[in-house]
């Protein structure tokens, strides 16, 4: 059977979370988040019951990456605060940080400059929840770990034909594999029951316009997508920035201004999280 | 200037901006040579970070950062907005140098 076959390769990546590098850690929350009745509670004794864990969590709410005023002391304040889909994000986010270092050398910081333009698009819009964006934006790439994670040389492959030619990776990722890493990461996520909008987002983020239920949140990660990738920080695949869709340029509807303010809080953020991630 | 956290600022850094309590009252003024006393109440104060006077400028050239981002645009700055996006950036870049 051809390795790069599309039902290969769906089974394959929905396999993931048997990998033995996969943390331990990341299995027992993946256990918790198929289950429907997990509350709250549950997941603030996750948290609580590894020091680990908990200074992670810790250190990953009082970043930039949500932007809280106050800092925030302990996991059940957070818990509270925060609300369950977040909260299941932000554990999401603080398991996958390891395997995105460990995949490919700039992806966490591409990621951490989505998941603060992100957040920063979602206020300016006036969502009722900006930190749902921070997380959109942390894992809208998670496909490419996938990817990697299971069909490291042909990524390579992928990886040096965009260079090559000068297109971005996810065409280079559709000549070869047949799909992106958006589909990637759509499946990944529902195989590893991710929350709905996070699922859609993962999913159409390259693609906005289709996105059904949450069009203004996905055209929020798309283009802080092209901004980031624009300013040149991180490293997610290839050295081209993609064209903008235009349903979500118009959607989202920013004056130069705003984007201007926008990347002017994303550039003093920065610095002040990658020092704080650096281990 | 750099926004650093509170836990990073070491004696003899200088405020580039006034701290205040949350009704503005400026507690320590900008331009303050922080002291261990000092920095010890910014600690009690509970904020999350400051800016501080210093360098925060990249560490290529200006000239680097406009040619590769010239070249980040090449395949699409064809595309519908693209060249609003790239120039909204350049000046962006451009101002880091400032």
């Amino acid at each position: 059977m051809n390795e790069l076959d599309i039902r290969t390769i769906r089974s394959s990546i929905e396999k993931i979370n048997t990998l033995p590098t996969i943390p331990n850690v990341l299995k027992k929350l993946l256990k918790m988040l198929e289950n429907p009745a997990t509350s709250l509670n549950d997941i603030g004794h996750f948290i609580s019951h590894d020091p680990i864990i908990t200074t992670k969590v810790l250190r990953m709410i009082n970043s930039p990456i949500y932007g809280f005023p106050g800092r925030i002391y302990s996991v059940n304040q957070a818990v509270i605060l925060l609300g369950l889909n977040v909260v299941k994000g932000l554990l999401l986010s603080v398991s996958v940080y390891d395997l995105m270092k460990k995949v490919m050398m700039g992806l966490w910081e591409h990621s951490l400059a989505c998941a603060i333009t992100s957040r920063l698009m979602a206020k300016k819009k006036g969502l009722k929840e900006p930190e749902e964006s921070s997380i959109a934006g942390l894992l809208h790439d998670i496909g490419k770990v996938a990817l990697i994670l299971q069909f490291q040389g042909y990524y390579e492959t992928a990886m040096s034909t965009a260079d090559k030619k000068n297109i971005p990776i996810m065409d280079a990722e559709k000549e070869l594999f047949n799909i992106n890493h958006a589909t990637a990461g759509e499946w990944m996520a529902e195989k590893w029951s991710f929350p709905r909008n996070l699922i859609e987002i993962i999913g159409y983020h390259h693609k906005p316009h289709i996105s059904r239920n949450f069009p203004v949140e996905t055209s929020i990660v798309h283009l802080a997508d092209i901004l980031v990738r624009g300013r040149g920080f991180g490293f997610a695949g290839d050295r081209t920035v993609p064209p903008v869709n235009e349903t979500a340029w118009a959607l989202l509807n920013l004056s130069n201004n705003d984007i201007k303010e926008i990347l002017k809080e994303l550039e003093e953020s920065m610095g002040m999280a990658n020092e704080l991630f650096i281990e | 200037m750099p926004k650093i956290t509170v836990d990073r600022l070491v004696v003899g850094m200088c405020l580039a901006e006034p701290i205040t309590n949350e009704h503005g009252l400026v507690l320590i003024n900008e331009g303050i040579e922080l002291t261990e006393a000092l920095i010890e109440k910014i600690k009690n104060l509970r904020i999350e970070s400051v800016k501080i006077k210093g360098d925060s400028k990249p560490e290529e050239t200006k000239e680097e950062m406009i040619l590769a981002l010239e070249e980040r645009f090449k395949y699409a700055i064809s595309y519908p907005h693209m060249d609003t996006i790239k120039k909204i950036i350049k000046e962006h870049i451009e101002r880091l140098y400032e």
